[in-house]
């Protein structure tokens, strides 16, 4: 199992992204987030990221997600919908999975997959241990390297939160 | 709006799209659209009522489904192309998802059904920028990448905004939702020409973006926003009847206004390009867009439109001093002895 766990956590990861996208109400759909933030963080891991794997905790399900949490729950409704309450909901839901049960099939029985990319059956999803990245691990270079050549781009996004903030305190502001 | 807030909100409307024109890595391009919708927002929403609340809304999930696609087509580009720097976009799909995306950038038909909606709802400055600033940052990717549009579908999407921006027009006594349907229109022009010979792209830009400001700034000058408000302009400011008359006018194609130089341009590439039937039903299609260019100059300045005698002065507050707008004036009308100019945007 271990040699095809990018896959498995990959299907886990689409069916959340489907669980929630099948638009039950903001809290399910923040429950259905944290467990694709944790096995994005797991598919990540697996790649040799640690610290970006751990970043995704922090931040993004730490910081970001609870935020989100608070929020929906001051503006929530009496009686939220779940996948199972409305019939849509539970049948978009149904229909994805459907779709990503299928979309598994046709991985695991043929040789070549060619939906939009060509991926050469299970074979592109095992990790093997062919990196050649010498002394230094890939994933700490990245930071680094955003750091020093990518300043430019820190300071561009950089701006764009701090805009993003600036804009949400004047869209909610009113009169 | 506290006027540092609004001043840093439109530097960053500015910084998104410099970032997006001058950026070579795919990533800071998208970044720049993001940035872009993100800081004009608010300044859609510069009054706080439902209409300007839904209209910003409509253009937020249109521009943000568009940066999805955006992004898609740039993965899809990484993945088999293998780097991220701006140049034409080797593989098909990817091509093809870019050029919809930028599409509903636009408001190219089939993606156009924003534009009115969304012009019509926000104020007349802040449709200004919507309508020209806006469109700055998708026409320059285009620019870049159109060695590799695939042109059936260019040419479908330009030929059916021509036809929707003409027709959808000709009902409109909005004056906004007018200006949008001529949007429309004009994005057709210019993405038609966009496979043959990109620099007359920036020349219809160009003169567009002028003659739209011009016609923007005249109607902020006698505020209206109906046919039948501009059309008590002789009474307050009768040479402005006369300048809405030649920009109407020279919007609309005529020669010798300079209207008539992006058309007469793109008409003599096509046809250069052996393509006939085109650009001769880009011509009749465009009459569409005349049509209703004509019936509000017949309204304002040609006749003096039916109203009722306490509707004859229009009552507004002093008037409003635009200084850009007689020189945009001229430009946007005397232009055409100036075509061979236009060797400078190569």
């Amino acid at each position: 199992m271990m040699t095809y766990i990018v896959f498995i956590l990959s299907v886990i990861f689409v069916v959340s992204f489907v669980g929630f996208s099948s638009k039950p109400s903001p809290i399910y759909g923040g429950l259905v987030l944290i467990v694709s933030g944790g096995v994005g963080c797991g598919i990540i891991m697996n790649f040799g990221g640690s610290f970006l794997g751990l970043m995704v905790f922090l931040i993004y399900l730490g910081g970001m997600l609870v935020v989100f949490g608070y929020t929906t729950a001051m503006a929530t409704e009496q009686y939220p919908e779940v996948w199972v309450s409305n019939t849509t909901v539970m049948g978009v839901f149904l229909l994805g999975l459907l779709m990503e049960v299928m979309l598994v099939l046709y991985v695991l029985k043929s040789e070549e997959v060619g939906v939009v990319f060509k991926f050469s059956g299970m074979g592109d999803w095992a990790i093997y241990d062919t990196g050649d990245s010498g002394v230094f691990s890939e994933e700490i270079m990245g930071v680094a390297a955003l750091y020093s050549y990518g300043a430019w781009v820190v300071i561009v996004t950089g701006w764009s939160l701090f805009v993003g903030v600036l804009v949400i305190l004047e869209v909610t502001r009113g009169d | 709006m506290n006027p540092l807030i609004f001043t840093t909100i439109l530097m960053t409307v500015l910084l998104g799209t410099m970032i997006v024109m001058m950026s070579s890595h795919w990533l800071m391009i998208w970044i720049g659209f993001e940035m872009n919708l993100l800081a004009i927002i608010p300044i859609l929403m510069k009054k706080y009522n439902p209409r300007t609340m839904e209209a910003s809304t409509k253009y937020f999930l249109t521009q943000a489904t568009a940066s999805m696609l955006l992004m898609m087509a740039i993965i899809i580009n990484l993945m088999h192309s293998g780097q991220w720097t701006i140049m034409k976009v080797f593989n098909p799909t990817a091509s093809i998802i870019m050029t919809s995306a930028l599409a509903m950038k636009l408001g190219l038909t089939p993606f156009h059904f924003w534009v009115p909606e969304v012009t019509q709802g926000i104020s007349l400055t802040s449709g200004l920028i919507l309508l020209t600033w806006q469109k700055l940052a998708p026409m320059s990717i285009l620019y870049q990448i159109s060695p590799s549009i695939n042109l059936n579908i260019l040419l479908t999407m330009a030929v059916l905004s021509i036809l929707v921006g003409g027709w959808g027009g000709l009902n409109q006594t909005q004056l906004r939702k007018i200006m949008a349907y001529s949007s429309i229109a004009h994005m057709g022009w210019m993405t038609a020409v966009l496979a043959y010979n990109p620099t007359l792209t920036m020349l219809n830009m160009l003169i567009y973006i002028m003659m739209t400001l011009t016609m923007f700034m005249l109607f902020i000058h006698s505020s209206s926003t109906t046919t039948l408000s501009l059309s008590h302009t002789w009474n307050k400011t009768p040479l402005t009847t006369t300048l809405i008359l030649i920009t109407l006018l020279s919007m609309g194609g005529l020669p010798p206004l300079s209207g008539f130089m992006p058309k007469w341009m793109i008409i003599q590439e096509l046809t250069k390009n052996s393509s006939i039937i085109l650009p001769t039903l880009m011509a009749i299609m465009a009459l569409l867009n005349l049509y209703f260019y004509m019936r509000l100059t017949y309204s304002t300045s040609l006749t003096m439109f039916p109203s009722t005698n306490n509707m004859k002065m229009k009552w507004q507050f002093e008037t409003k001093r635009i200084t850009l707008l007689p020189p945009l004036i001229v430009m946007s009308s005397l232009l055409l002895p100036l075509t061979p100019m236009l060797s400078i945007l190569d």
